[in-house]
């Protein structure tokens, strides 16, 4: 096996008394798409805070590929190839979408490209091409959705980090995020998502990592993951039961 | 066109009354000043509430260097004692610079007026600056121009310059980074934009411009004492031209100081009274009306800058 892209080893974030992260480790294979559940207040977000280096880990180290990264500044790991979708979405609400996209395009992983071409790339990949000239502040949840995936693959990275990209968002809208995540994936771009939606997680993951109270409940393939017992007591528990 | 323009403005103290050279000279150092703070404040949106102890940092020192140093020697003088004021306040702000970027918003605006504060108080208690008793600059006189005359041209050069440096950064990557921070921090720091660097570059390069500006501004005057220079209500104005005008643009600074000092100096000049009265109700009732600026009533329309909170 090659080394993976992202590893996570006896990862443990305290805040204080509370133990967001406890003692997680688990792995993401190069350019696949591995999901992150659990319920709300799992550590889902911390997870993402401590690999994009917003927070350093209380224990625990961080990999990204062979380069140990915990702590690292997140401007760095950005220009290593690190992006991430927040699951606030924030836009610069001031400039117009293609703007936006623009300055993925200009900073974002270091080396030569060509910034135009880069930006209407993701864009395109992304369906915003129309709406390019929109101020993103008159933008709906959805296009909001969008425009953070599109940000983020205009910064070129190895790997993504999307939490929560489909909330809030209906079927439709969900089907077209999870098609821009295959798209980003079969372009070599590894995947990490964080997901409320069961549905999207089970179709589009390769591997499911479960946290429930901040630990490591469960790992494995779809298959494998929507049978298991402690799965469905902690996290499918009442979809389960309908 | 332009080099047109500037040769006629470079032309405008021998065709007009001293006081209205005074009027324009006055206006040049507002925009430039205005200019120099909003590449920090208003293209990084990490608003200053300080930036007068660069004018008093960069006065006195190079006051100092000049009248110690380079005696007998007024122009040259000057000339470098535009680039002592520069370094020694690019020094000045990089010190504080690591510390006080750390703080947002308000907190930073805060820091900067501490910062400030303490300046003058050195200046004024610490017998070598003579800050308390005053520091006579030597008179500079070049090309038979009178003073005001050659005054106003050497702010003209001095805004033209401190223009072109905020355009070719509003216009270059750096400028898309700070604006991504003032509109963002978090996002910008995810988006590889060197948060950090680009604030502490931005800090010291306004710094020094406000500096070499606050050394004209002294020869200007002639003669400086710590309230001549370190004065609150320049770090006020500055942030009030770009309120004015439009905050983070190019013209906002031109457009706001134009209409501050005309205001206070043209048109209610007379009133004196009254005038600080006035002048606060007017600049209410702008900013209430244009909350992007003169410069957003032309794109958006009366009230309507904020509609979308
Ligand atoms: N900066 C912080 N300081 C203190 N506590 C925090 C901080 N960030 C997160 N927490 C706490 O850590 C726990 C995990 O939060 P986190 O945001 O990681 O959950 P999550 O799995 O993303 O939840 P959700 O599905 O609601 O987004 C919560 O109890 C939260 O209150
Ligand atoms: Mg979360």
């Amino acid at each position: 096996m090659s080394t993976p892209i992202l590893r996570l080893e006896h990862v443990t974030k305290r805040f204080r008394g509370l133990v967001a992260t406890n003692d997680v480790s688990f792995a993401v294979p190069e350019g696949s798409i591995c999901s992150l559940i659990g319920p709300n207040g799992a550590g889902k977000s911390t997870i993402f805070n401590l690999v994009t280096g917003y927070l350093a880990p209380s224990e625990g180290h961080i990999f990204f590929g062979k380069t140990r990264i915990d702590g690292t500044p997140t401007t760095q790991l950005a220009r290593a190839g690190i992006a991430r979708c927040f699951q606030i979405a924030k836009p610069f609400a001031d400039l117009s979408v293609r703007e936006n996209v623009r300055i993925g395009a200009l900073f974002g992983r270091d080396g030569a490209r060509d910034i135009a071409a880069v930006t209407d790339d993701a864009l395109a990949l992304t369906g915003l091409s129309d709406l390019a000239g929109r101020p993103a502040g008159d933008m709906t949840v959805g296009y909001l959705r969008r425009l953070e995936l599109a940000r983020a693959i205009a910064a070129r990275p190895v790997l993504l980090l999307a939490d929560e990209p489909c909330a809030g968002l209906n079927a439709t809208e969900t089907e077209d995020i999870v098609t821009i995540l295959r798209l980003v994936r079969d372009r070599g771009v590894s995947v990490l998502l964080v997901e409320h939606d069961m549905q999207a997680v089970m179709r589009v993951s390769d591997q499911i990592f479960v946290l429930d109270a901040g630990a490591l409940i469960a790992a494995g393939p779809p298959e494998a993951i929507a049978g298991d017992p402690r799965v469905i007591a902690a996290y499918l528990g009442t979809e389960a039961v309908e | 066109m332009s080099i047109v323009l500037l040769i006629v403005a470079a032309a405008v103290p021998f065709m007009v009354m001293p006081f209205y050279v005074r009027v324009g000279q006055l206006i040049l150092l507002s925009a430039a000043l205005g200019l120099a703070w909003t590449l920090l404040g208003g293209f990084a949106g990490y608003w200053s509430f300080g930036h007068a102890a660069f004018i008093g940092l960069g006065a006195f020192s190079a006051g100092l260097f000049e009248t110690e140093l380079m005696k007998g020697q007024p122009l040259l003088g000057f000339g470098l004692g535009l680039i002592v004021g520069g370094v020694v306040c690019a020094l000045a702000a990089a010190v504080v610079a690591w510390p006080i970027l750390r703080l947002r918003g308000i907190y930073f605006a805060v820091a900067m007026l501490g910062v400030s504060q303490v300046l003058a108080e050195l200046t004024n208690n610490v017998d070598v600056f003579k800050g308390s008793m005053g520091l006579v600059l030597p008179r500079i006189a070049a090309f038979g121009l009178r003073p005001e005359a050659l005054f106003y041209d050497v702010l003209l050069i001095a805004t033209v310059v401190v223009g072109c440096i905020a355009f070719a950064i509003k216009n270059g990557r750096i400028g898309a980074g700070l604006m991504a921070i003032r509109e963002d921090e978090d996002t910008a720091r995810m988006l590889g934009v060197p948060t950090e660097r680009y604030k502490i570059m931005m800090f010291i390069l306004s710094a020094a411009l406000t500096g070499a500006l606050g050394v004209i501004y002294a020869h200007s005057l002639g003669y400086i004492t710590t309230s001549s220079v370190y004065r609150t209500e320049f770090s006020l104005n500055m942030i009030v031209y770009n309120l004015l005008g439009g905050m983070g643009t190019l013209v906002g600074p031109f457009l706001g100081s134009a209409v501050m000092v005309i205001l206070t100096q043209v048109v209610l000049g007379r009133l004196l009274s009254i005038h600080m009265f006035i002048t606060g109700a007017l600049l209410v009732l702008l900013v209430l009306a244009a909350p992007k600026g003169i410069i957003g009533l032309f794109k958006g329309g009366l009230f309507g800058g904020r509609a979308k909170g």
